[in-house]
């Protein structure tokens, strides 16, 4: 995801001199491209991030269009108040991008998990927040951002992502996308944790339960009516993100069920009142906090009696 | 009118704009009316009143916004802001004037600050954006002691120097206090020209941070340093009233009765202004 991320900003960048490309020391290789051939257009706040973050809507408020990439716990809790005033306050047309979002820094520990800032980023007016679930999906919601005339926030992962796109047929301007037909009930997901779920998806069938799957990548402006009719249709309804159940997917989801008073059954799966737990690769971390495959197969069984 | 004058009719404005309120930052508004009146009215700034957005313009941040009174004024006086739009401060009507500034609420503000140390960074970004458009416009951000107290300040302060900034100068209101008192109580720091150069920036100091002349001559002289400048200007927190001069009292504070003659005697405000004060006005368009 961060190759795509940045091969893409950097065939932004070369037709629009505008497009600029923000580090705080937090390079992952592919920003070289910038280096050698765009050098007057990357700029290395260095483990700075408030201000840098301030600098860009500085700079978008003379006319620029600055991409902040960094990790995301450090762009989102320690920047939060600078996102909230300098960027989306005056509505300054600065991109977001935090990488290894979740527990993508899955040997480091919760210090550098991502899994509550979608509960605060959420609550931004007239931010667009995007989570793209593979690398064609990222590059994607890195040409939206672009298109929009405001601010964005992306939350990508660290590397490796499995493709669950072509790229003639990727979903466009991050709207929902069916990963998979079932009929017993619905899950809303999000992120690079959809390949657990398919997975999961697709084990509940051997056992005779045919799980809807859905790739929801927007979730400001969160597509309220397609909760709506899911509720209606399959009366089951799940979500399943690499984030706390408080305030993310999860709570969009619950915010619609709310409103519409609905009888639909309702499970959110994720990080629950919890610090993810356990060190190791990330698929690793999942297993230990029961987001892979097996242990969102396991909660979805044990909750659809 | 001679300078002494104009500078009391802005403190005096800048009273009355407030006075309808129980609470204000006069005291921090008081503290720049100088540094204000050179930026806007001594030919430092470049800016067209008829055209506030215009692209070439020199930027002017306050980031200790909770002196937005002394922006409102200026922009009052300088023909961006009408008489009636200034009666809106911190009304509640459509279209007020707020207690900290926000640019997309009043034309001629840049950035919304008021959370301290915000104004540094969004004007680093704005003179990198003006060094990479190779543009002539200058960026001037006036900071307060206190806000100092905030680490991403010293974030901006290297950032400045890493991308060179000369074309960026921070004025330092050094009025030695802040909100529950004195600077060198709160935080134990006495001086800052250290600080500054230690980081690499161009320091010069203004022994009278209320002497019009020597601002002008400061904000005159070409930064040939190759480096950002830090102007640091002495000041008298709640300059111009004896009562609320250097005294943290007064930090978000209006005169009680008693207190209000002093301000009348010492702004020269009549009874009548006093009564005028607390009238929306009509915006005649």
């Amino acid at each position: 995801m961060q190759k795509s991320y940045l091969m893409t900003l950097y065939e932004i960048a070369e037709a629009d001199s505008r497009v600029q490309l923000l580090l705080a020391d937090s390079g992952s290789g592919y920003e070289n491209l910038f280096r050698q051939h765009l050098p007057e257009r990357m700029f290395d706040f260095g483990i700075a991030e408030e201000n840098m973050v301030a600098a860009a809507a500085g700079m978008a408020s003379c006319g620029k269009i600055p991409f902040v990439y960094t990790a995301g716990a450090f762009l989102s809790y320690r920047s939060m108040e600078f996102i909230r005033d300098d960027v989306c306050l005056q509505k300054r047309n600065v991109k977001l991008i935090g990488m290894g979002t979740g527990l993508g820094w899955s040997t480091l520990g919760p210090t550098h998990h991502t899994t509550e800032e979608l509960g605060i980023l959420r609550a931004m007016p007239g931010l667009t927040v995007l989570s793209p679930s593979d690398p064609v999906r990222t590059a994607e919601c890195v040409r939206l951002a672009y298109e929009i005339d405001g601010p964005v926030y992306i939350r990508i992962g660290m590397g490796g992502e499995p493709a669950l796109y072509d790229e003639d047929d990727a979903p466009r301007k991050g709207e929902n996308r069916v990963l998979r037909e079932g009929k017993d009930a619905v899950v809303f997901a999000t992120g690079t944790i959809l390949p657990e779920l398919l997975a999961a998806a697709e084990t509940l069938a051997e056992a005779g339960t045919e799980l809807q799957v859905v790739d929801v990548c927007t979730l400001n402006p969160f597509n309220e009516a397609a909760v709506r009719e899911a509720a209606e249709r399959f009366g089951t309804v799940f979500t399943v993100e690499e984030h706390s159940v408080s305030g993310g997917l999860g709570t969009a989801v619950a915010e619609v069920l709310a409103a519409k008073r609905t009888q639909a059954a309702f499970h959110k799966i994720g990080l629950d009142n919890a610090f993810a737990k356990g060190y190791g690769t990330q698929l690793e971390v999942r297993a230990q906090n029961g987001l892979d495959a097996a242990g969102i197969a396991g909660q979805i069984r044990r909750l659809m009696v | 009118m001679n300078e002494a004058d104009i500078l009391r009719q802005y403190r005096k404005a800048m009273f009355l704009t407030a006075y309808p309120h129980k609470t204000a930052h006069l005291a921090s508004a008081f503290s720049i009316a100088e540094v204000m009146y050179v930026l806007y009215r001594k030919g430092i700034l470049r800016y067209r009143p008829q055209e506030p957005d215009w692209p070439d313009r020199d930027r002017f941040i306050l980031s200790k916004g909770h002196a937005a009174l002394a922006v409102y004024v200026m922009l009052r006086d300088i023909g961006v802001l009408s008489d009636a739009r200034l009666s809106t401060f911190c009304r509640p009507v459509e279209n007020a004037l707020g207690g900290e500034l926000h640019p997309l609420e009043t034309p001629g503000v840049e950035a919304a600050t008021g959370s301290l140390g915000h104004g540094l960074g969004f004007g680093v970004g704005c003179a990198m954006a003006q060094k990479s458009d190779r543009s002539e416009a200058q960026v001037y951000v006036l900071v307060g002691n206190g806000e100092l107290g905030e680490g991403v300040i010293w974030e901006s302060v290297m950032a400045a120097h890493k991308f060179a900034l000369d074309n960026l100068t921070v004025i330092l209101d050094d009025n030695k206090l802040q909100k529950m008192g004195l600077t060198s109580d709160i935080m134990r720091i006495t001086s800052w020209a250290d600080k500054w150069r230690a980081f690499g920036w161009t320091v010069e100091e203004v022994e009278d941070g209320h002497d019009v002349e020597a601002l002008t001559a400061a904000l005159s002289k070409k930064n040939t340093s190759g480096e950002p400048r830090v102007i640091i200007a002495h000041t008298v927190k709640g300059k111009g009233v004896s009562l609320m001069e250097h005294n943290p009292d007064w930090h978000f504070k209006m005169p009680y009765k008693k207190e209000l003659k002093t301000f009348m005697e010492e702004l020269d405000i009549s009874e009548q202004e006093l009564e005028d004060a607390k009238v929306v006005l009509d915006d005649i368009v």
